[in-house]
């Protein structure tokens, strides 16, 4: 018996030697990474990296952006995560304000300043960007043929009455990704004409999923034909044999998904090893996958890709258009998440009822012109398109506020509920889609 | 002398074995029940501002559209999925319990056939038969010119729904339907009654609290339902608005909370309108005689109809797994009525991966089960034979579980175990496994304590009676009298525990802390994730829907051979 | 109970009708339940099934219902075949053993069920259903619901809502089993001057010769799928056609033996030759037995001779039993035991067990049945 005790103890003595001098040389141990990537991306890394590292476990824990940054924020006091891996750049300032983040200069040379007119780095180094993703347009082409429709190129082709409902999106509320296009369109052609655009596109609108995967998703089996998405979805569907095709438009942003060590990382020194790794020529590649398919931030990487690969790094009218302002963004983000809600999300049939509605009355109006009906139809068109808020007052703090529970003492003015803001915007959209509707109902009969 | 009698006679009122027991459920129910979702619907009385007591909140949700009309949403799609759930199961109930009818044991698997199969992979698969451009209105257009919505908004989650939680209705309702003493009917029959008349007048309302238990059931998961309308797209109903805010809008925005406060209070309203529909009329007479109703042999005509109905609803009901199977051999499938190639790579994909997720969720489902039968049985017997006080109240807050949906329950351990470390490693208890289990646990001990407490009625007080009076003690006849003759319903109710416990996903997708822990409902999730994804994730949801069944038929196998043995043959 | 029999609201237009039972046969797979049943029950006659559980008695009453099917024979009611008519369609009221209240009406639905489904106007339902809980007693507890009335009340609603249709023919299927001892014996007085009030054709099920006896007009006695006896209580009592129908019915004694001729006829000779004498029309050599009731037989211990037409036996006694009126003692005569009931007085010494006894038998009484 006690013999047996006395072996235990041996090898408990060798394996607690071996694996504290493993730990001197080499990463060890747990690496828990927070991401909001799917299964593809991650599980290629994770075997490219345990190959590399195999002393390393690495746990990935599957989270959409968002429900990732309130996760790390729940569990902040008693942090668990090494790693947060994901797209939107927002996501991680979110929690770069939070002061979440630890900052890293990754050891890896050869990553430029820039993507297209996006800084690839966070300049105080709290993130770093691993790999760049553009925002574009995705259709199904058995789908388009069957509808008979043409393949769109902007934006603004989304708006055209010939694809009504036949178009999809995510809610930015819920995709940060989705967050991003939205932002980039408002950036690109201002708060007011951006806003003209978004809700245009959104007149044509068949639905609005809850997460950035349903998107693609629906447009790959062919349950809408458009979906508004990032580049990736597009293209690693494609590798996998869907009939779907993809384009960039002219204003849209190349922008790095990113990843970050969290503060109070459990294992630092693995989570820096994988840091390092995916910025590696050998984590580069991985990106290359078919399944995968995204931008790798290191030129170098190119070399190895298939022929028509993009590449932001050579081809300069990606992504070049809109100088992104992450600032601006960052000031206004969920004004704009609640101002898309509340005006497009949740009033879709109010907003798809006008929309049908002016065009009818516009194709009536091509046939049989009249002043007084076009006159009408344009003062329908300003109705939807009209903001509740100015840019002044979408970035304004006071706004912001009540979005964020920053309570830091009981005394703390906050001036509205987020409510009673939301109920106040939903009226004001119900209320103009339902006078734009009716307007453009009288051009309709004027055009008789 | 007197004073020795009245000590003994108070020990005798009150044993410490079951205040024992009564205590340490009560402990298990407040801590992995009540505290959890006390910490979420606290946040919803709080002023945002001072953090002071306020009902400002409930304002703003009631003066809000949008809420308005989620509530409203909600209320609807539950309500028609009741209306369909019932189309569905009352012809089935009708024809087991009506006629000799050779398709009997058919209908008896369509009654667990959709439970085994977790609601959100089924609202892809229909997506894809019957959505705007699934098979079949790709094929009505092509050959018909015209096209059915089934899946376009409401709709398509009351189609899911009810084809999903139906077997709630035909269980509870065949079974009512069994214990209707046979003179009941002819007597009415005897009055000039028949056919369909003597159904609705008759054996319909006797069925009641059958139908009426299945009914809110059923009610009451519609609504608190997040996966299918999620995955439909279907935002504006109450259950996906909490998800909505709690998980992503404004931290710590206390609409939410609000809305999980109003889905908790609508199920426990549902719940106790079922109960006022049944109170004050006895039912009690209604098992006198009992052996069910006349089953007549069927005319030919009657029997070509019938066979037509039950294949129609088993085609329905099977949908979503055909669906699936379809799905997991496809290489593409892009509107188009059938996938363009078939192929096994996905099963390939997901057998090696898939060995932790099935361990996982066996370990977890057996685990929550087992622990549901034990609470349930103890309750049952607190309540129906100890003369504790407030025993009644074991009961009622374990049936409350049943009003709290998946999510706040998810969020309320987050809040209540983030914060304790777990001994030695020091990881946060919410992190460490067998919380998921408790969850689970939690979630289903509603189904296993009305099993056990059904059996336990049916135990015969003066069989333990007898037990005791040959010298058995309390303990041991419980476990060798009472336990065995409970057994078929305490199989049953772990069977229902264990199979539903099996495919949850929305109290499970908070918890999951790590990949290593995650079980099957988890990993279907992340498949579902991306285009290369979806193959081997269907492959995955057939390996769930395969195992799951296993387990339910095998305890089924050991319930049926165990009766046998015991001689119970009814 | 107050019966406020009011004859222009339910006995009117109700014609008493008859009921035959023409060679019914029914089996449940090879299992003969019913065998031949030839039955002819008389226009408001108050008719009994009388026999042990599992005799057909019940099976046969469904089978006037329309529950059962017989494979031959045929079932008319005033002269119609109805054989082939579905239950609902009969017109024959039958009361459940259980009752069969459905609980989810009150009792005042439970009886307007019948004539709601007849298509009756409401206000004639109204009226007649008033009619009939007056009739039983019960008008003040017609919104209650069946579970709140007592077992007798019950009862009284199941017949209620029975009679208000007005049936050509009432069934009764063992209605007073559910009752206790002492409101059985009311409700079977009720049961009989309800029947006599409405002059229906009445069928009364049960196994119990006591309730058969004090109410019904005759009794069909049946075993084994057999109807053993038809006759009043009287005749089936005192003139049982067999063995079984003599047992059923009251105690008998029975004794084996010989029948043996002698000068001018025959005698029944036991064992330690005791010879009884026989009505003609049994023939010396038969095969068969005697049967007597206790109260024919008198016990002698006075030493004189035996009374004109009596028998003298001789035996032990074994055993007794003190029923208050009489005491039955246990006789044991020549290896064979007799039942023999004596008269009791306030004071009388009771006869200790092993006592030798001194029996008479009135033999006119003694009866020879053949099975």
């Amino acid at each position: 018996m006690s013999r047996t005790l006395h072996g235990v103890a041996a090898a408990l003595a060798v394996l607690l030697a071996s694996s504290t001098a493993a730990f001197a040389q080499d990463p060890s141990g747990k690496l828990v990474v927070v991401t909001s990537f799917p299964k593809d991306l991650t599980s290629a890394f994770q075997q490219a990296f345990q190959k590399a590292y195999p002393k390393v476990t690495l746990e990935v824990l599957n989270r959409n952006t968002n429900a990732g940054v309130k996760y790390l924020q729940e569990t902040a006091s008693n942090n668990g995560t090494d790693l947060f891996w994901a797209s939107a750049p927002d996501a991680f300032e979110v929690l770069k304000g939070a002061n979440l983040l630890q900052a890293y200069k990754p050891k890896v040379e050869g990553i430029p300043e820039k993507v297209g007119a996006y800084p690839i780095n966070d300049p105080e180094g709290m993130y770093a960007g691993f790999a760049a993703s553009g925002y574009g347009i995705m259709w199904n082409s058995r789908y388009m043929k069957a509808n008979e429709l043409p393949a769109p190129k902007e934006w603004s082709d989304l708006a055209k009455p010939v694809y009504y409902d036949h178009v999809a999106i995510s809610a930015p509320s819920r995709s940060g990704t989705t967050h991003l296009t939205i932002e980039t369109i408002l950036q690109g052609e201002g708060w007011e004409k951006g806003w003209r655009t978004n809700k245009e596109i959104a007149g044509n609108y068949r639905t609005i999923t809850e997460r950035s995967f349903g998107v693609p998703d629906g447009v790959n089996s062919g349950s809408f034909g458009i979906g508004i998405v990032i580049d990736f979805f597009a293209l690693s569907s494609q590798a996998s044999g869907f009939p779907v095709e993809f384009v960039y438009p002219t204003v849209t942003t190349i922008v790095p998904a990113n990843i970050g060590i969290v503060k109070n990382a459990p294992n630092k020194a693995a989570a820096e090893t994988f840091v390092d790794f995916i910025l590696s020529p050998q984590g580069q590649e991985v990106l290359l996958q078919p399944a995968i398919r995204r931008l790798p931030v290191n030129p170098a990487t190119y070399a190895k890709a298939p022929a028509d690969y993009p590449n932001p790094f050579k081809d300069t009218s990606l992504g070049s258009q809109v100088n992104f302002d992450v600032e601006v963004s960052q000031a206004r983000y969920n004004v704009v998440d609640a101002l898309f809600d509340q005006l497009i999300t949740f009033q879709l049939d109010g907003l798809k009822a006008a929309t049908r509605a002016i065009h009818q009355a516009d194709a009536a109006l091509a046939k049989k012109p009249n002043d007084k009906g076009k006159a009408l139809l344009a003062e329908a068109r300003d109705l939807v398109a009209v903001m509740p808020v100015t840019a002044q007052e979408a970035a304004d703090p006071q706004l912001a506020g009540a979005f964020t529970v920053e309570r830091k003492s009981a005394t703390d003015a906050v001036p509205e509920r987020q409510a009673q803001v939301e109920q106040k915007w939903a009226a004001f959209a119900k209320d103009n889609y339902a006078a734009a509707r009716k307007k453009a109902e009288e051009a309709l009969a004027l055009a008789r | 002398m007197t004073s020795l009698a009245l000590t003994r006679e108070s020990i005798a009122r009150v044993r410490p074995g079951p205040a024992v027991a009564a205590v340490l459920i009560a402990l298990f129910l407040l801590l992995f029940l009540v505290v959890p979702v006390v910490q979420v619907i606290f946040v919803a009385f709080q002023d945002k501002t001072t953090g002071a007591f306020t009902l400002i909140n409930f304002a703003d949700f009631f003066r809000n559209d949008l809420f308005m009309r989620s509530f409203w949403n909600s209320f609807y799609v539950s309500a028609m999925s009741v209306v369909v759930a019932s189309a569905l199961a009352l012809p089935l109930a009708y024809l087991t319990t009506r006629f000799e009818f050779r398709g009997a044991v058919l209908i008896q698997s369509l009654g667990i056939i959709p439970l085994i199969m977790p609601p959100f992979i089924g609202a892809v698969a229909m997506q894809l038969l019957f959505g705007r451009n699934g098979t079949v209105n790709l094929l009505l257009r092509d050959h018909f010119g015209i096209s059915i919505p089934f899946m376009e908004g409401l709709n398509g989650v009351i189609f899911v729904q009810s084809i999903h939680y139906f077997p709630f209705i035909l269980i509870n309702l065949s079974a009512s339907l069994k214990n209707i003493d046979r003179a009941m009917e002819e007597s009415a029959q005897n009055l000039g009654c028949h056919g369909f008349r003597l159904f609705r007048r008759i054996v319909f309302p006797l069925a009641m609290p059958g139908y009426v238990a299945g009914a809110s059931l059923v009610f009451i998961k519609v609504f608190d339902d997040l996966g299918t309308p999620l995955l439909l797209n279907v935002n504006d109903m109450l259950a996906p608005q909490a998800y909505l805010r709690i998980s992503s809008i404004g931290i710590a925005d206390p609409m939410g909370y609000v809305i999980s406060v109003v889905l908790i209070v609508c199920s426990l309203l549902a719940l106790w309108v079922s109960a006022l529909a049944m109170k004050g009329k006895d039912y009690a007479t209604v098992q006198r005689g009992g052996g069910g109703l006349a089953r007549r042999r069927m005319k030919p005509l009657e029997l070509v109809a019938a066979y037509a109905v039950v294949l129609l609803i088993l085609v329905l009901v099977l949908a979503p797994h055909i669906g699936l199977t379809l799905l997991s051999f496809a290489t593409i499938w892009s509107f188009s009525p059938f996938p363009d190639a078939f192929t096994m790579k996905h099963y390939g994909t997901v057998f090696l991966e898939s060995g932790q997720y099935i361990t996982n969720t066996l370990l977890y489902a057996s685990l929550a089960a087992l622990l549901d039968v034990v609470i349930g049985t103890a309750i049952a017997y607190l309540v129906l034979r100890s003369k504790l006080p407030g025993r009644q109240w074991l009961d009622y807050i374990a049936m409350a579980a049943l009003a709290v949906p998946g999510v706040v329950l998810g969020i309320g351990y987050l809040r209540s175990f983030y914060d304790v470390p777990m001994p030695f490693t020091g990881q946060p208890l919410s992190g460490f496994w067998l919380i998921l289990v408790f969850a689970l646990a939690i979630r289903r001990l509603p189904y296993a304590l009305r099993a056990c407490t059904a059996a336990l009625q049916q135990v015969s007080n003066s069989l333990e009676e007898a037990a005791e009076n040959l010298g058995a003690t309390k303990l041991r006849t419980i476990s060798r009298v009472v336990v065995p003759l409970m057994s078929g319903g305490i199989l049953a109710g772990f069977v229902t525990s264990f199979a539903t416990a099996a495919v949850e996903l929305s109290a499970t997708i908070m918890l999951v802390h790590s990949q290593s822990d995650a079980p099957l409902a988890y990993g279907l999730y992340v498949y579902m994730q991306s285009a290369a994804g979806r193959g081997p994730g269907a492959a995955l949801g057939v390996f769930a829907v395969v195992i799951v069944g296993l387990g339910t038929y095998l305890s089924h196998v050991i319930i049926e051979r165990g009766r046998r043995e015991r001689g119970q043959d009814h | 109970m107050n019966h406020q029999f009011s004859p222009t609201s339910l006995a009117a237009g109700m014609e008493s009708v008859g009921v035959r039972i023409d060679g019914v046969d029914l089996s449940y797979g090879s299992h003969r339940v019913l065998k031949d049943i030839h039955l002819d029950i008389k226009p408001g006659e108050f008719f009994a099934f009388l026999g042990p559980s599992g005799c057909g008695k019940t099976t046969l009453l469904r089978l006037i219902a329309g529950f059962n099917t017989a494979q031959r024979g045929a079932v008319t009611i005033g002269g119609r075949d109805i054989s082939g008519l579905p239950a609902h369609k009969r017109d024959v009221g039958m009361v459940f053993q259980s009752y069969a209240l459905w609980p989810h009406m009150t009792v005042r639905r439970n009886v307007a069920f019948g004539l709601e489904e007849r298509r009756v106007p409401r206000a004639e339902i109204e009226r007649r259903v008033d009619a009939a809980l007056d009739l039983v007693g019960l008008k003040h507890l017609a919104d209650r619901r069946p579970s709140q009335l007592s077992g007798g009340q019950q009862q009284r609603v199941a017949l209620a809502r029975t009679i208000v249709i007005e049936p050509k023919v009432l069934l009764l299927d063992e209605p007073l089993s559910n009752l206790d001892a002492k409101l059985r014996v009311q409700m079977r007085q009720e049961l009989l001057s309800l029947q006599r009030k409405l002059g229906l054709t009445t069928i009364f099920v049960t196994h119990d010769q006591e309730e058969a006896n004090t109410i019904c007009d005759r009794i069909a006695v049946m075993e084994d799928g057999i109807v053993q006896q038809v006759g009043t209580p009287q005749e089936l009592y005192d003139h049982p056609a067999n063995l079984f129908v003599a047992g059923f019915l009251g105690t008998a004694n029975v004794l084996e033996g010989q029948v043996r001729a002698v000068d001018g006829g025959t005698v029944f000779v036991m064992g330690g030759g005791v010879a009884i004498p026989l009505p003609r029309g049994v023939e010396p050599g038969a095969e068969g037995k005697l049967m007597f009731r206790p109260q024919n037989l008198f016990i002698r211990q006075d030493g004189g001779e035996p009374r004109d037409g009596h028998v003298r036996l001789v035996g032990v006694v074994r055993h007794r039993e003190f029923l208050g009126a009489s005491i039955r003692y246990a006789v044991d005569i020549g290896g064979q035991q007799v039942q023999v009931d004596a008269p009791h007085q306030a004071g009388d010494a009771l006869l200790p067990t092993d006592t030798p006894i001194t029996l008479d038998l009135a033999a006119d009484k003694a009866r020879f049945l053949r099975r």
